[in-house]
Parts: structure tokens; C-alpha cells; sequence
């Protein structure tokens, strides 16, 4: 549905975008993360055909952005970084106009997709008020309303949830999470746990290179140098510590004082879960708990991202 | 639910729904800001005061003191509704919106300056006021009426051109105050060139002469409609119109 080849962008001698590729399916929501500068907004307005490309091509619902990008952009709705605004306009009449310059010419139909989405984005009280009067959050459900006024395949968002407080962050995640079922969605984002939740699949791009691409868990997998598994077992502690050192596969473990369980640590990629069930099970010593560690985003993201 | 898109017009073609979006809204805020009001107000003081003082002091019927003056006013006022058409969405970052519309950029210039036009020819078209006051105070056989409409239309069209010339420096940055001036210079050099070419030597004169405003408004004020004073006008619009899609077509701002 997106797709992007050899995409690259130059300001000036500055490689902004540089030969980036992804093949974004139907129905994927994928989380486009980045520091900042890393050429996040760019690559959007190269896949909207908003900006020319130096190098490759993108294609939208198989279309080719560059060579069609007025087909293009009827499938797409599209929200530019910062969530521009016309801020004279009050609500509904924003989403008007935003229906009208879309081609719902049709009075009755444009109407009733200005309530559905009033009513999908949670607009409702705000109706009446003027666009610039807005409170931040409610301005980002416009932002996102207007974006699907014609009921888009693919939505492409920078950055909807900047700005918003926690509570706010979480509404608009719930109403992108419900956008999603029919769409296919890229969804540029400074919050991680925004996308550990809502997301399928994260590509990490820095200084204009994609340096990640796979879902949360295939990435802290790949990340991680070793694999540590919490075990909590109800038993006799050094006979428990003895068994699960002789796991095949446990390297080593380490006994975790504070919340009285063990860490078995094997290579990268082991999964020992199975054999301590089996373990547990034989010497009749119930699981309390079991938990494979995994590498939080914000450490991933980190451990790629950070220049030397 | 079902979403009734009007068919998609092949490239190239206007977005005629579209144009007709962007007109609509320009107009509209036009009206919904004191814009509209001001301007209006002092076009039909001033013109009002051009008009009034010659009928009553001299006695003399005719629009003659609008059409040495109104081309100046004009050269003040179509800036001023012109200057926020682009820099504002420029600055909003609405324009990035409009871009990625299915329009082309042409729509989106389009629609901004018939919105424009719009008000521009209201303006002018409440001059017909001031010919029927004439129409009664003279005797009718004393009234030209070639001269009349050859007036109105020279000013709509002197606007009109102005009109392109302004949205095309509100597409050169964020900042209203710089297209207005910007708009207004150049305005002003076509108005004040026309005045300047009889003092310039033969060849240069006559090319002085065309590019100014002057004699193709003194034609049509003789109530002349020769079609090399329309190309005139219609290739100012269409040349400011041309650069301020190229202008936006290359993305910086
Ligand atoms: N029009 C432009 N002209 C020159 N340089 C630009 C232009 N637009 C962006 N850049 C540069 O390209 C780089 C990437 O910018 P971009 O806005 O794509 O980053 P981003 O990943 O969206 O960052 P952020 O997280 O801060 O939004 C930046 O260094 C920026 O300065
Ligand atoms: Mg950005």
C-alpha cells in the first residue's frame, strides 16, 4: 500500500532522506520514529508528492506518487506536521470546506460525513466554536477529522499526538486504533509507548537512513546480545537454582534479591520457557511468575539513534 | 456510509469543485473580516469625492477624474486584498494542506484570485452608481455612453491585472507587509511608466508606452475596445498567474 524505493531527498548537498525502502501492507499501522532532523516530515511530504524526489520512486496504493499524484492523494489523508488549521473557520464549517475542496460537492452526503466524523473524533461539544479557539487536543481531533473527511485507505500522520497531555495522548491513540480497522496507517511520533501500543510494525529512521524495521518484539530480539528470562518458582531455593542451572541452553543465573526470583540468561534468540515449565512441573514446585525480558523501545531506540 | 466524490477531472484540467471551494472562502473572509468594509469604504469615499467635486464646482459630466486617480488607488488597494491570499497559508502552514489536496497548483491560485475578482468587480461595478447620477444630471444626448462603459471596464481590468500582479508577490514568502509593498511597487511602476513615455526618445517611448497602463486606459476610456489593449491586461493576469504557480511549484519558502 506504501511503498517507497531508493527514496532520497536532498537540500542542497545535504542528504535529508537517503535511500530509504519499505513496503508498508494493507491494514499494517506502522510507527515511523526518528530524532529530531532525522527526516521523518520529509520522507511524508515526498510520499504525499507534497516535495519533488532527487532519487526513486513511492507508490500509494500502487499508484505512483510522482507520476500520479492527484490519484494518489484522493486515496490518502494526509496530516502535516504541526496540524495546520484554517483558524477563522468555526468547526463544522472547517470540515466543510475541507469535504468541498475534496470534491464532496453533494450538500446531503458531505453533511453526513461532516456528523460521522464529528461524531468518530469526539468533536461534538466543540460544535460552534471558533477553529482558533480550540484547546490543543481538540484541535488535533479537527486536524485528524478533517484528514478523513472522504474515508481515506491510507492515512499518513506526522506527529498527532505532539504536544498533547497524557490523558489527551491516549484519546487520540484510541481514535487512531479505531481509525485503523479498514486503513493503513503511517504514524510519525515522538511518544514510544504510543506505538508499543497501537503499532504492528516500527521503522527507525536516523540522519535520513532506515537503521530499523520490524515489529517491537523482532527488534528487541535482534537488539538484544543475550536472552534473560525472570523465573519465579515456589520451592526449595538452591535446589530450584541447581535445576534451572541445568537447563540446556541456561548459560547463567543470577538471583534477582528483591523480587526473590531468578534470572536465567542464554544466548540470543534461546527460549527456555518451555524447559522450565517442564522443570516446575517435574519437581511439583508451582510457577509464580515467568517473564521474558525484553528491551524496551525507548532502549532500542536509543541504542540506534544516538550519534557518536 | 456512502461517499459521493465528483469525478475526478484528468490532469491538466481545472477542479472546477475545488476553485469554485477556494473562491467561495476567499470572498467569505473577505466579508468576515473588516477587510472587505474598509476597503470598500474608502474606494467609494475617495472615487465618491473624484466624482462629486468636478459635477458640482465645474460642472462637468464625465468619469475623466476618476480615470486619471482610481488606477493609483487601485495600485493601494488590490495589494492590501491580495497580500494575505498565499503568505497567509504560507505562514499557517495551510498551504501544505491545500499541496497535498488532489488539486494542482493551479487550482489552488485560481480559486484564491477569482475570490478576488469577486470583490474586485463588486467594487467596481458600484461605480455604475455614479454614471446613473450622471445620466440624470446631464442630458441624456450629452452622456457618451461608449466612454462610460469603456471606463469601467478599463478599471475592472486595470484591477483585475494588479489583482495577479499581488497574488503572485503573496506567494514569494510568509510576509504579508513585504507582498503588499512589493505588489504595490511594481503597480505602481506600470501606472506611473504610461506618464513618463512622452519624455523618453522614439523607440524606447513606444515600448515605454505599451508597458504602461496609461494609453491602453485611455483608449478604453474613449470608449475604444481595441483588442491589443485586452491582450495587454490579459496577459498581465495570465503571466503573474503563470509565475506564481511556478513560484509555488518549486516548494520554498
Ligand atoms: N525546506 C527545507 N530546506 C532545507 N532544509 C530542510 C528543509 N526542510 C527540512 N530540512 C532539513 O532536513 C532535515 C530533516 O528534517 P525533517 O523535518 O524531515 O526532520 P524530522 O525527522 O521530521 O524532525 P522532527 O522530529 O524535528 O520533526 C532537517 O535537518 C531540516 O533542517
Ligand atoms: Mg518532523
Amino acid at each position: 500500500m506504501i511503498l517507497a524505493k531508493n527514496l532520497t531527498k536532498r537540500f542542497g548537498d545535504r542528504t535529508v532522506v537517503d535511500h530509504i525502502n519499505f513496503d508498508i501492507p494493507q491494514g499494517q499501522v506502522v510507527g515511523f520514529l526518528g530524532p529530531n532532523g532525522a527526516g521523518k516530515t520529509t520522507t511524508m511530504r515526498l510520499l504525499t508528492a507534497y516535495l519533488p524526489a532527487d532519487e526513486g520512486q513511492a507508490e500509494l496504493a500502487g499508484l505512483n506518487v510522482f507520476n500520479q499524484p492527484l490519484a494518489v492523494r484522493r486515496r490518502l489523508g494526509y496530516l502535516p506536521e504541526d496540524n495546520p488549521l484554517w483558524e477563522d473557520l468555526e468547526l463544522t464549517e472547517a470540515l466543510h470546506f475541507a469535504g468541498r475542496l475534496r470534491g464532496l460537492t453533494d450538500d446531503a452526503s458531505r453533511a453526513a460525513r461532516v456528523r460521522a466524523v464529528v461524531k468518530s473524533c469526539g468533536l461534538r461539544r466543540e460544535i460552534g466554536t471558533k477553529v482558533g479557539e480550540l484547546s490543543k487536543g481538540f484541535r488535533q481531533r479537527l486536524g485528524l477529522a478533517a484528514a478523513i473527511i472522504h474515508d481515506p485507505e491510507i492515512l499518513i500522520l506526522d506527529e498527532p499526538t505532539s504536544g498533547l497531555d497524557p490523558n489527551q495522548v491516549l484519546e487520540v491513540r484510541d481514535l487512531i486504533y479505531e481509525l485503523r480497522t479498514h486503513k493503513t496507517v503511517l504514524i510519525s511520533t515522538h511518544i514510544l509507548p504510543e506505538v508499543t501500543a497501537t503499532c504492528d510494525r516500527v521503522i527507525i529512521i536516523n540522519a535520513g537512513k532506515i537503521v530499523a524495521d520490524g515489529t517491537p518484539a523482532d527488534l528487541a530480539g535482534d537488539m538484544a546480545d543475550k536472552n534473560r528470562l525472570h523465573v519465579e518458582l515456589k520451592g526449595p531455593k538452591d535446589d530450584i537454582r541447581r535445576a534451572l542451572a541445568g537447563l540446556p541452553g541456561a548459560s547463567q543465573i543470577v538471583a534477582d534479591e528483591i523480587e526473590g526470583s531468578f534470572i536465567v540468561e542464554s544466548a540470543a534468540g534461546a527460549d527456555l520457557r518451555e524447559g522450565v515449565f517442564r522443570l516446575a512441573a517435574h519437581n511439583d514446585w508451582p510457577i509464580l511468575s515467568l517473564r521474558q525480558e525484553r528491551l524496551s523501545l525507548e532502549e532500542i531506540f536509543r541504542a540506534l539513534t544516538q550519534n557518536p | 456510509m456512502e461517499c459521493q466524490i465528483s469525478n475526478p477531472s484528468p490532469r491538466g484540467v481545472f477542479q472546477a469543485h475545488a476553485v469554485k471551494a477556494l473562491a467561495a472562502r476567499t470572498l467569505r473572509s473577505y466579508f468576515e473580516s473588516p477587510t472587505a468594509t474598509v476597503t470598500l469604504f474608502v474606494f467609494y469615499l475617495l472615487t465618491g469625492y473624484l466624482f462629486a467635486a468636478p459635477l458640482f464646482l465645474v460642472k462637468i459630466a464625465s468619469l475623466r477624474g476618476l480615470i486619471d486617480f482610481v488606477p493609483l488607488l487601485l495600485a493601494f488597494l488590490v495589494p492590501a486584498l491580495t497580500m494575505g491570499l498565499l503568505a497567509e497559508e504560507l505562514k499557517s502552514g495551510t498551504f501544505e494542506t491545500l499541496a497535498t489536496l488532489p488539486l494542482e497548483d493551479w487550482d489552488i491560485v485560481l480559486g484564491k484570485y477569482l475570490g478576488f475578482a469577486a470583490l474586485h468587480l463588486v467594487c467596481i461595478a458600484g461605480l455604475i452608481f455614479y454614471v446613473l447620477v450622471l445620466a440624470l444630471c446631464a442630458s441624456p444626448a450629452g452622456l457618451d455612453w461608449g466612454e462610460m462603459l469603456g471606463t469601467l471596464l478599463g478599471l475592472a481590468l486595470t484591477g483585475l491585472a494588479f489583482g495577479a500582479i499581488g497574488i503572485f508577490t503573496s506567494s514569494l514568502g510568509k510576509n504579508q507587509v513585504v507582498a503588499f509593498v512589493m505588489a504595490f511597487l511594481v503597480c505602481f511602476v506600470l501606472f506611473i511608466l504610461g506618464k513618463t513615455a512622452g519624455l523618453l526618445p522614439g523607440g524606447l517611448g513606444s515600448v515605454v508606452e505599451y508597458i504602461g497602463l496609461d494609453a491602453h486606459m485611455d483608449n478604453l476610456a474613449k470608449g475604444v475596445l481595441d483588442s491589443r489593449d485586452l491582450v495587454y491586461f490579459a496577459s498581465l493576469v495570465f503571466t503573474f498567474l503563470y509565475l506564481t504557480v511556478q513560484r509555488l511549484q518549486a516548494r520554498r519558502f
